[in-house]
């Protein structure tokens, strides 16, 4: 009988040791020789610093995994070889399509005839992503099962525990109250006791609308300095714009060389991509049409705009705004071969 | 910034003539206001007259700030700062409306 | 002394401010397509609105209203390039294929009436594009 070949996707949850010797038991039922294909999926590349510790990691957990799967195996008389591999090492993974194209371009490469999917799968430090993976690989046409776990309790992830609730409420009743009393009159007690109503309201109502990630006590007082000293940054880029932009249009020939292009910009989650693509679209010259993920099309009126773009100087203040300094080193999108001029239709 | 621009501050040649530049300037924004209203008009698509309106939107914003000072009426500020939220609330709704499946944003 | 420096100070954000302010309206009247007219809108929202919030600001003088000039830019710089971002998506939605270097390339050469301005554009397009 032919061999079997199985893909288990890993990450570091709670339930991955049942994921796997699930996989080992159903896999044995059916043959004696199997192939176990163990693979973790990194969402960022090694290019980034925060890539490095989490490859690491990854690798940690793969050599645990291995010697689960030989446990499970040791008492039964199969054959079976273990394989392990960290995929998406040279990419930048965003999305749950991103995932399932790695885990599809796995699978082919090495015949695999079944996922196992471990229910709690939650690669990086992202919301979780198993549901939409699901749909992705249906969309893909390929064979997948969901481990039957038995999960402990799971508090609810959103919201999270008692401390992080806390610093949501906190964090935003204080700006609304703040907002209130620029707009009123601080010295009033009227305003003072009406604006605490307000940001009370506003707070208890909005604060997990207007956090959906955890606050690092440290962590976000710090960006929000980081990002007072970016602005200074960016007002100083806009004003170099503003003046290349103005001397093309006051021309009377208009030298304008309108140019569609798409860039991988390496920034993650929301609220830094809102970021960059408002910083981009702020900037005259460079306007930001579309934002899937990561990947941003972005026009570009002026090869100047364009060149500026290419070096990724915005891209880079942003990741100094919400990583540091550290995560500010990273190769310019033109030197990671990260952009791309593509025609209007591709819109 | 000078304590001499307090309401109570002397009226020197300086500080009425500083008053009195604002309302030309806002004057001057209308016109570019006006021209704007060329592109609204003549479109040619439904995103031209939103973007021109959009513009016009912050030209208003610039003209009820620079009328505040000029007039003296600091109410106006307050008008301005509706104005603004409106007017990104306008240009978001209306560009919504105009897709299939209203994801612009 | 302080007062001249204001009232000059005032007068330059003012001016400057009009004139980015024009600027931007020259390109939302001359520029071909929403795309590229996209990009000088920006322009109104930036340094032409900035140095005239600035400029309003700087005759209030320290006082609790200038608060809502630098609330005004910041909602300013804070919404517009999102609404921006809004209209050109929705542009791209509804199938307006942005002009690029190479379609003006096509379309300026066949109406040659139009003489040296199309030319140049072309000229900068083909330097740009090696480069970039």
């Amino acid at each position: 009988m032919a061999a079997k070949r199985v893909l288990v996707p890993l990450s570091d949850t709670v339930t991955v040791r049942q994921t796997v010797g699930y996989a080992v038991r159903a896999a044995l039922e059916e043959t004696d020789t199997v192939e176990f294909h163990l693979v973790a999926a990194l969402p960022y590349d090694a290019a980034v610093p925060e890539g490095r510790s989490l490859t690491e990691d990854a690798e940690q957990l793969l050599t645990r995994t291995e010697n689960w799967v030989e446990e499970d195996v040791d008492d039964t008389d199969a054959t079976v070889e273990i394989e392990t591999a960290v995929v998406g090492t040279n990419e930048y993974l965003f999305g749950p399509r991103d995932f399932a194209e790695v885990f599809e371009a796995y699978a082919t490469s090495h015949d695999i005839d079944r996922i196992v999917l471990d229910p709690e799968y939650q690669p990086g430090q992202t919301a979780q992503l198993i549901q939409p993976l699901e749909r992705e690989f249906d969309a893909l046409g390929l064979p997948y099962e969901e481990a039957p776990v038995d999960r402990p309790a799971r508090h609810e992830r959103l919201i999270g525990g008692g401390t992080e609730r806390f610093d949501q409420l906190f964090a935003t009743f204080w700006i609304s109250y703040g907002f209130y009393l620029i707009l009123g009159d601080p010295t009033y007690p009227f305003d003072l006791v009406t604006g605490a109503a307000v940001a009370g309201i506003v707070s208890i109502s909005l604060a997990y609308v207007t956090f959906t990630f955890p606050l690092g006590r440290l962590r976000s007082p710090l960006r929000t300095v980081r990002f007072a000293l970016y602005i200074p940054y960016l007002l100083y880029e806009i004003v170099k714009a503003n003046l290349a932009i103005s001397v093309v249009i006051l021309r009377p020939s208009m030298p304008i060389e309108p140019v569609l292009t798409r860039v991988n910009a390496r920034v993650r989650g929301g609220l830094p991509l809102l970021a960059l693509a408002n910083s981009i679209t702020l900037t005259p010259g460079t306007l930001t049409v579309r934002a899937d993920d990561q990947r941003l099309i972005v026009h570009t009126l002026i090869p100047g705009a364009r060149d500026d773009l290419f070096d990724g100087a915005l891209e880079r203040a942003v990741r100094f705004v919400f990583h540091g300094r550290s995560g500010a080193r990273i190769p310019t999108p033109r030197e990671r071969d990260d952009t791309e001029i593509i025609g209007g239709d591709d819109v | 910034m000078s304590p001499a621009l307090s309401p109570a501050a002397l009226p020197t040649p300086e500080n009425l003539a500083l008053t009195e530049l604002f309302v030309p300037a806002a004057a001057l924004f209308v016109v570019l206001a006006i021209m704007l209203f060329y592109r609204a008009v003549a479109g040619p698509t439904t995103q031209d007259r939103l973007l021109a309106v959009n513009v016009l939107g912050t030209n208003t914003v610039v003209i009820l700030a620079l009328l505040s000072v000029g007039l003296d009426e600091p109410w106006f500020l307050d008008v301005a700062l509706v104005y603004a939220l409106l007017n990104f609330l306008m240009a978001i709704a209306i560009s919504k409306f105009t897709v299939e499946r209203g994801g612009v944003l | 002394m302080i007062d001249q420096l204001q009232f000059w100070a005032v007068l330059l954000c003012l001016a400057f401010g009009l004139f980015f302010t024009f600027v931007s309206t020259v390109g939302v009247l001359r520029l071909p397509d929403v795309y590229s007219r996209a990009h000088t809108a920006s322009q109104t929202d930036t340094l032409g609105a900035g140095l005239s919030l600035a400029a309003v600001a700087l005759a209030l003088g320290w006082e609790s209203t200038t608060i809502y000039t630098v609330l005004l830019l910041f909602f300013v710089f804070l919404t517009n390039p999102t609404a921006a971002h809004a209209i050109a998506r929705s542009a791209a939605e509804s199938g307006i294929t942005p002009l690029t270097a190479e379609d003006e390339l096509e379309s300026e050469t066949p109406d040659d009436g139009t003489s040296a301005p199309g030319d140049t554009a072309v000229n900068a397009g083909e330097e740009g594009g090696d480069h970039a």
